[in-house]
């Protein structure tokens, strides 16, 4: 609470940012800021001194491999969100576009084509219906009396078709007979005007850019714990969005034991909007949980007894979209909510909405987004203002009158030309005064008694702006931990910052200082590497879902006696959640002891090792060490792990279901290749010519290929029939067969599903058979022994096998 | 192909750049040592334009590693640094002031100010701004250390003096030292920041020699030009000047009334209550009584036992004279609708009791007194404490009762 003594020492200036070098790759590297000395209480005879950055931090390790599922797969099949290639030129066109400028290439014509091919009614409906007369789209040869009023579309059809067919072809050009046709129905043919509708859709495609870029709707992420009430207690809740268009809000105990688990069946509250943000604070021994869709925001109180049901107080509605809900940690039932708007609301469940500000402009300097965020202060009556430039504190009993800049993009913070403010925090859990404010380079932390001054900053590096964040506040002696999480990329960051107490005998606080380097965690894309071995279409499935953009952040610190550990929860867009267990490691690293010292000569300096004289893995140091760290380098999940992989997997593929079991091959329409015309017997062609078509038409009857030119000789010989199948096809075939078109998954639930009795006597007759054949093992026999079938079926034996049911067609076998 | 070449290196190099990061980030110092010794190829043919070049990289990631890595030493520290100063002209002074304050937090003050003084002659071609800024803070610093072996003489001078023994060059040196150190630092205070450490130690020494008059303006201007932050400290510095030489009590108050202006929370907000109360006259006092509330309005004083009894207090002797009830009316007016829920809450008064008996002892008797003798809190507190069977409870219960008729004139 009370104010360094002394602060670290900086230049401070005014006006617009100077620097301008945008994200640098090792910004954050190698520097101590500043220095001060270490504290007047100190008897020592030399004077001491603290570096603002590089100091030790605590130690944390994580436990496992990976982020490990914590809760099964959400039920719903995802359907991935908008990808780049989606809205983006591709192939030589991209290329041609993007040679004389960097910006991206949006697909517009792509785009309006889909309108005009999905929604045919609304884009020429009244037009087609009235020369519906008029246009010939057949093949046959128009009557000569009908020639007066219809003209023959057959052509114009088949030069489009294969117009499509040639896409992305350098040699691409357009046909008189299409221009001429454009050029003479442009004005009339569309039911809306096609300048109107071209408008809107290059709107729309920019938005949808501008998104994918970067998608602030996410902003504070929807993950939040509760810790447990009372201290010692292990029940803590995680709340969480879940369903398939994410909008049903979750409530679910958590027991931290050994391992966290989920305990009993969640609280489930249905809402009628996309779930964007989840916010809780705890106000007076209870939580108050605040959730944001984009119209819709809502406040529930979870009561202080562990196992009561949490209730949902109120609801408020708005007519542009909120960008920020957060809720006080000073006084129950108490919110702060921004729209898009530019409107900053104080909201109270009793005494309903306060409007502190409303103004669609930004605070310092002219900035397009409607963005804005809202977070509470050490006083319970101010409240802080964010735009993307900067920070202001309001007073909400004079809003109009009392405020004062907190922080600005500018010279002041020593800020960047092109930063933007992405996430304030305010960190009144560790010191009631402080603020964490990210932008796309750097962190920043602010203190209140200091404006404009940032008490601390260093370059994240991140390769996505930080869009989520969480303080695990330490204890008196401990550094506070700060997750910083981004969503495009799932990055997690660590940090630890402290303001140490001089001496013992209290007094002032020291300044703020980042304590240790930070540390990258576990994203839940890293654990695909881990999960068992896929089919190659299903691994692209499962990569898809695993790297789907994340959606919150949340953390529980856990203590087992001397044991300490910090649980970090990662919610992803498809709505599944995953953790991973980090474990405090009390004790100091060893200090370098004196023998290793005089091992490294003064040659051998970590960085200018002769990279030929020692390769990695012959080094000097010992085999032994060299192991520790390969497998420090590539660590393997846990037993435990590994099963929750399979078993989220199997939940995945159950919940999903299989993939339509009819979907036929892709095909070719010919028609795209050839025009009617080609297709058509040529007038006179040549002995020659007519039977090379006519080898060519046989072979993609038979859907072969032709080898050779060559007239043939004799008629190839028909090949063998593949033999069908008789009776029982031995396993590895038929779990090949179904691999093979794509249902492994039925296969394993049948193997399973077979009575056991048939098991027990193919087995048997198996045994026979191999001792029969002693000599050559079959293939078969070796696979179906193998540990991976054995360790499946008591992996799946833990769930009741599914009846079979008699309907279904059986394509196996 | 060249151009295929260089497309592929600069590729190489990202890819390897990646590496370094991914290893660093996971404290995989060694490993990160490893890639690090194959990026430095990236110097070859360094023709990036970029604001960060691989040499800036390098010298960031090697200081980084050497930093962690378990088999670095400073021997090796400083050699790669002395490396990376010959690397790249624009970065030479920061790189100086870096390894500078490496220096100072292993404890190599020597070293350090060696390293300070050589990059302070330094010169080369005309300076940027940010070089002239790096120069300015490598002075300062220098100037920092001079004041420390100012002061180890200083103690030397005085230890000795006392045994009525003069040493003629220590005092020689003390002095040059003095002059070297108040010419750095004097520099640096003028232009505007933040410069708690350098404008302590330039105090003092011009309050060594007597001049007090400009280490008053020193100090005046470090706290006062509208062109520096708003830092609290520089009010704090000038009120512990004012106090250590005895000035009257209006200065003092003047000078703690701007900091309670700027930071209502800070901790001396306690003595100047104190000072207050104290007064004679009946502004000073209705002051007093303002500034103790509004500290309390802040969460980081929420259980703070020391101003709870200054408002307790106040509060108390207002009740018991029965004039200026007003005052506590007014203060009470713009919180009536937040403290009860922020401070006097069934919760609190549980956890209070539990955790801070003479906290929910000060608490009880204010919310006794600006709620009255139903509030929640009161009620609780006096119920346990009368249970307790503490004399203090009692009496306190007894005057809120006996006053209870101040409550209605308050909420009236």
């Amino acid at each position: 609470m009370e104010f360094p003594a002394a602060l670290f020492p900086s230049y401070f200036g005014a006006g617009p940012p100077r620097e301008e070098w945008g994200p640098a790759p090792a910004a954050g590297w190698g520097e101590h800021g500043q220095v001060l000395e270490a504290g007047p209480g100190r008897r020592q005879a030399e004077t001491a001194f603290v570096p603002r950055r590089g100091g030790t931090g605590e130690t944390w390790e994580p436990a496992d491999a990976a982020a490990v599922p914590f809760l099964p797969p959400n039920a719903s099949c995802w359907v991935p969100s908008l990808a780049p290639q989606d809205i983006l030129y591709r192939g030589v066109l991209r290329r041609k576009l993007q040679a004389g400028k960097c910006e991206a290439a949006l697909d517009f014509t792509k785009q309006l084509g889909h309108f005009f091919v999905d929604h045919p009614e609304d884009a020429f409906g009244s037009l087609g219906r009235l020369l519906h007369q008029n246009f010939h789209l057949g093949n046959s040869k128009l009557r000569r009396h009908a020639r007066e009023s219809t003209i023959r579309m057959t052509a114009l059809r088949e030069e489009i078709d294969r117009l499509e067919a040639r896409r992305g072809c350098p040699q691409q050009h357009l046909v008189p007979r299409l221009r001429w046709f454009s050029h003479l129905s442009r004005d009339w043919l569309f039911e809306v005007p096609l300048g109107l509708l071209a408008d809107c859709v290059h709107e729309d495609l920019l938005l949808q850019w501008a998104s994918l870029l970067f998608d602030d709707s996410p902003t504070g992420g929807a993950l939040a714990w509760l810790p447990p009430k009372d201290e010692g207690a292990h029940t803590g809740r995680l709340v969480y969005p879940g369903g398939q268009a994410m909008n049903h809000l979750y409530f679910q105990d958590v027991v931290l034991e050994e391992l966290p688990r989920a305990r009993g069946s969640p609280a489930e509250f249905e809402l009628n909007g996309r779930i964007r943000q989840v916010a809780a604070a705890r106000a007076d021994g209870e939580d108050f949980v605040g959730v944001r869709s984009d119209y819709h925001c809502g406040v529930w109180r979870v009561p202080a007894r562990t196992g009561a049901a949490p209730t949902p107080l109120q609801v408020i509605r708005t007519s542009v979209p909120a960008s920020c809900l957060t809720v006080s940690p000073h006084l129950p039932g108490e919110l702060a909510v921004c729209t898009q708007s530019g409107a900053v609301y104080l909201w109270n469940v009793e005494t309903g909405l306060q409007r502190l500000r409303h103004d669609p402009q930004t605070m310092f300097f002219r900035d397009h987004s409607p963005w804005r965020w809202s977070d509470f202060t050490a006083h319970p009556r101010v409240l802080s203002c964010a735009d993307r430039t900067g920070l202001q504190c309001l007073d909400a009993r004079a809003p109009g009158r009392c405020h004062f800049d907190l922080f600005k993009v500018g010279e002041e913070a020593g800020c960047q030309q092109g930063e933007r403010v992405v996430l304030p925090m305010y960190l009144g859990k560790a010191y009631p005064s402080q603020h964490l404010i990210t932008t796309q380079f750097s962190v920043y932390m602010l203190d209140e008694r200091l404006p404009l001054v940032p008490v601390l900053k260093w370059a994240h590096m991140m390769k996505a702006p930080p869009l989520f964040a969480h303080l695990t506040p330490g204890g008196p002696d401990g550094s506070h931990k700060v997750l910083l999480g981004s969503s495009r990329t799932q990055e997690l960051l660590l940090l630890q910052y402290r303001g140490e107490k001089w001496g013992t005998g209290g007094g002032s606080r020291s300044a703020c200082q980042l304590a240790g380097p930070p540390q990258k965690l576990h994203s839940i894309a890293g654990c695909l590497q881990h999960l068992p071995a896929q089919l190659p279409y299903r691994h692209r499935l499962l990569q898809q879902r695993l790297s789907a953009p994340a959606a919150g952040l949340a953390a529980a610190l856990q203590e087992d006696g001397l044991q300490e550990s910090l649980l970090v929860f990662q919610l992803s867009e498809a709505g599944d959640v995953f953790y991973q267990r980090l474990t405090h490691k009390a004790a100091p690293p060893p200090a370098p002891a004196s023998g290793d010292e005089a091992a490294a000569a003064p040659g051998s300096s970590p960085l200018f090792d002769d990279p030929a004289s020692s390769p990695p893995g012959l080094g000097s140091e010992g085999e032994e060490q060299e192991e520790e760290e390969q497998t420090f380098y590539f660590p393997q999940p846990s037993p435990v792990a590994a099963l929750r992989y399979r078993r989220w997997l199997k939940a995945l593929s159950k919940g999903c279901g299989e993939p339509p079991q009819h979907t036929r091959p892709p095909t070719f329409g010919q028609k795209r290749l050839f025009t009617h015309k080609e297709l058509e017997e040529p007038s006179g062609p040549s002995a020659l010519h007519r039977q090379a078509r006519q080898r060519l038409r046989q072979a993609m009857r038979d859907g072969g290929r032709i080898q050779c030119w060559d007239p043939p000789a004799p008629q190839p010989p028909t090949l063998p029939q593949v033999p069908e199948p008789a009776g029982d096809p031995d396993p590895l075939s038929a779990r090949l067969t179904a691999a093979w078109s794509g249902d492994c998954e039925q296969w394993r639930e049948e193997r399973t599903s077979f009575n056991v009795a048939q098991r027990q006597q193919a087995l048997r007759e198996r045994r026979r058979r191999q001792k029969r054949a002693q000599g050559r093992r079959s293939l078969s026999a070796s696979f179906t022994s193998s540990l991976t079938y054995q360790s499946e079926l008591s992996e799946l034996s833990d769930a009741p096998p599914p009846p079979l049911s008699p309907g279904r067609p059986r394509e196996v076998s | 192909p060249s151009h295929e070449y260089k497309l592929n290196f600069k590729k190489s190099k990202e890819v390897c750049l990646s590496y370094i990061q991914d290893a660093m980030l996971q404290k995989q110092w060694k490993r990160a040592a490893e890639f690090l010794t194959f990026y430095i190829e990236s110097l070859e043919k360094d023709f990036s334009t970029e604001y960060m070049g691989p040499s800036e990289m390098i010298w960031r990631i090697g200081t980084e590693i050497l930093c962690h890595h378990s088999n670095s030493s400073m021997k090796e520290f400083n050699s790669f640094i002395e490396q990376m100063k010959t690397l790249g002209v624009k970065r030479y002074l920061k790189v100086c002031l870096e390894h500078a304050f490496h220096l100072l937090c292993n404890g190599l003050i020597d070293e350090a100010y060696q390293n300070l003084s050589l990059a302070e002659s330094w010169r080369f071609g005309e300076q940027t701004i940010i070089q002239n800024k790096e120069l300015k803070l490598i002075q300062a610093y220098r100037g920092l250390l001079d004041y420390y072996s100012w002061c180890k003489q200083k103690n030397i001078l005085l230890e000795h003096g006392q045994d009525g023994f003069e040493d003629l060059s220590v005092e020689q040196e003390m002095h040059s030292c003095f002059r070297k150190a108040a010419v750095s630092l004097k520099e640096i205070i003028e232009i505007p920041g933040v410069w708690d450490l350098f404008v302590k130690c330039y105090v003092d020494l011009l309050e060594f020699y007597g001049d007090h008059n400009e280490a008053r303006q020193v100090l005046n201007e470090y706290a006062y030009n509208s062109k520096f932050p708003a830092n609290p400290n520089a009010h704090v510095y000038l009120y512990q000047f004012l106090k250590r030489h005895g000035e009257s009590k209006k200065s003092l108050i003047s000078a703690l009334k701007i900091l309670h202006d700027i930071v209502p929370s800070h901790e001396l907000m306690i003595d100047f209550n104190i000072m207050l109360q104290k007064s004679k006259k009946r502004k000073k006092r209705r002051l007093g009584l303002e500034v103790i509330f509004a500290a309390l309005d802040y969460a980081g004083w929420k259980e703070n036992v020391k101003a709870w009894s200054c408002l307790a207090r106040q509060v108390k002797q207002i009740v018991m004279s029965e004039k200026h009830l007003d005052w506590i009316k007014q203060e009470w007016n713009s919180r009536k609708d937040w403290w009860p829920a922020f401070h006097f809450s069934c919760y609190l008064a549980k956890r209070n009791w539990q955790e801070n008996e003479s906290l929910s002892y000060e608490k009880a008797l204010v919310a006794g007194i600006l709620l009255g003798k139903d509030c929640k809190y009161f009620k609780y507190i006096s119920h346990q404490g009368c249970k307790a069977q503490v004399k203090r409870f009692r009496i306190l219960k007894k005057f809120v009762n006996k006053h209870s008729p101040v409550y209605l004139r308050i909420s009236s």
